[in-house]
């Protein structure tokens, strides 16, 4: 029974294989419950087959959307799911973008004690704020358009992202503000060229870990109110049992996902190469 | 007039820390500060360092009582003395950077001129405090302990600070690193002639280092610490004294 103990060590082979057991699994059930419902009744739009995932995958990716019929259909770029997806990241590309005032507000909060004492308590009670019960507010006071989208993801995120660099920004030693100051560092100095250089690591680490946060905000806001976007198909489609396309577009919405946290993984890597996660 | 003076000052937390301290330091003297654990010295080197206020009493450094830190006074502390973030030589040169240079003056040409100066100079510092060439693109988490200090020591006498305050620098560096480290920083002093003030617990190492020893320690339990003693070290303190000195430290702590 060494499997079981603290002190185990698997192997390359064991690692591996361990850790893609679970998807192999998921998959195996899958298929075998939807070739059982497929069997009683070949007409069921729950659990669709491969087959039928993938021509639904294959007609989202090739064809234009219903109301795009001035576009060449099989191709890409004119076809329902890239339309969504430039749609999707056009939104979470601006939310980004606003949470870097979060971050200088945070930083801010942290060092200079004014700031801090004028804006902690405001903040703590904001995170507090359910920003999904906000919504209904937002679609009356800033309309259905994108900014009601973009600011719910940022009422959603930034008291996170605020607080976060805050707590970083002071857990940041004393001695290193000191020195800085001893060699010679403005106030600015500090805080621009010691301390968020050296959180900055962090932020962005804090920033990829809250990235499903958005993404979730991102679609509530999108399923309520919007013409085009991952989300809208989604919504739009459970009205239609589109399951054959909807799963396909839940596992690329996991792929983007993916491939936006290993980017900025590998920036953080690049930009800081002195960091090393404890 | 004393470089230093420190006229009847008082610190108290929950506790009184230090009570009526009464010193005054020379241009160009390396004084210890020696004490037992929690007895206030590192307070008195952040009251020196003006990024702490004293309940009363004043601290004038040449004359001007400073409310703040500047690169009038350099600091080495015992632990995170170097900018993580920042290579070997970039911490180095980082003082006179910023202190020279704003954010618009950095993206002028004089910039890069007076940087590479700045290089040239790190690089000499490096040879002095006996690292390599190679190790100024290193950070600091690729260097022993030892070698961070030295760094260290170089980044804060690069500025030409008029008083270089040392925290406890060497004491979590094991005992050779530590010899190494005595005779460096004796060897810069000598050189650059720079007023220090080294705070240890090591009696030992006071002894070894400074031209005066002051002993900060409480009279009874509740009071904050006093000066028991300060004791001109006989320069050079030959080995055979040492440990004569070392009997009457100590009695004056154990006493205290």
């Amino acid at each position: 029974m060494s499997f079981a103990l603290i002190h185990a060590k698997p192997g390359r082979t064991w690692s591996t294989l361990l850790s893609w057991t679970l998807f192999a699994a998921g998959i195996a059930a899958y298929f075998y419950v939807s070739q059982a419902r497929h069997r009683a009744n070949p007409e069921d739009r729950v659990m669709p087959t491969v087959t039928q995932m993938v021509r639904g995958m294959y007609a989202a990716a090739m064809q234009p959307a219903e109301d795009d019929e001035q576009q060449v259909s099989g191709k890409f770029f004119s076809s329902m799911l890239w339309k969504d997806t430039k749609a999707t990241s056009r939104r979470f590309f601006y939310s980004m973008i606003l949470l870097f005032p979060a971050v200088l507000l945070g930083l801010h909060m942290g060092l200079f004690p004014y700031a801090g004492a004028f804006f902690l308590r405001f903040v703590l009670f904001f995170d507090k704020i359910v920003a999904l019960s906000l919504l209904p507010i937002l679609f009356i006071a800033f309309g259905i358009d994108e900014l009601a989208k973009v600011m719910l993801i940022v009422i959603g995120v930034t008291p996170t992202i605020i607080l976060d660099t805050f707590n970083l920004t002071r857990g940041v030693p004393a001695e290193q503000t000191v020195k800085a100051f001893t060699l010679g560092a403005g106030d600015f100095d500090v805080a621009y060229r010691v301390v968020l250089k050296q959180i900055a690591p962090r932020v962005l680490n804090s920033i990829r870990l809250n990235l499903k946060a958005v993404m979730l905000f991102l679609f509530a806001g999108e399923m309520i109110a919007s013409t085009d976007g991952l989300a809208y198909r989604i919504a739009l489609l459970r009205r239609h049992m589109g399951m054959d396309v909807i799963i396909p577009y839940v596992l690329w919405v996991a792929l983007l996902l993916f491939l936006v946290d290993y980017g900025m993984r590998l920036l953080n890597r690049m930009l800081h190469p002195w960091f090393r996660e404890s | 007039m004393p470089l230093i003076q420190i006229h009847d000052v008082s610190v108290r937390y929950t506790s009184p820390v230090l009570s009526g301290i009464d010193i005054e330091i020379e241009e160009g003297e390396f004084v210890c500060v020696l004490g037992q654990t929690g007895c206030g010295k590192s307070t008195l080197l952040r009251l020196i360092l003006g990024s702490e206020k004293p309940a009363s009493g004043r601290i004038l450094v040449d004359g001007i009582e400073h409310h703040q830190p500047d690169r009038t006074r350099g600091y080495v502390p015992q632990k995170y003395s170097l900018f993580p973030d920042k290579t070997v030589l970039d911490n180095i040169t980082f003082g006179p950077e910023v202190s020279e240079f704003n954010l618009f003056g950095r993206c002028t040409p004089r910039f890069y001129r007076r940087r590479r100066e700045l290089r040239a100079q790190a690089f000499d510092y490096l040879r002095r405090i006996g690292l390599r060439a190679e190790d100024a693109r290193k950070y600091p988490d690729q260097l022993s302990g030892g070698m961070q200090q030295r760094v260290a020591i170089a980044q804060a006498l690069i500025t030409r600070p008029q008083i270089l305050l040392m925290d406890e620098a060497f004491s979590a560096l094991d005992p050779g690193t530590r010899r190494d480290m005595q005779q460096l920083i004796r060897d810069l002093w000598q050189a650059t002639g720079t007023t220090i003030l080294f705070v240890t617990h090591n009696t030992r190492e006071a002894l070894r280092l400074g031209t005066r020893v002051i002993v900060l320690a409480r009279e009874s339990a509740g009071q904050g610490s006093r000066v028991m003693l300060d004791l001109p070290v006989p320069e050079p303190c030959h080995e055979h004294e040492i440990p004569r000195l070392i009997d009457r430290l100590e009695t004056v702590q154990a006493v205290a």
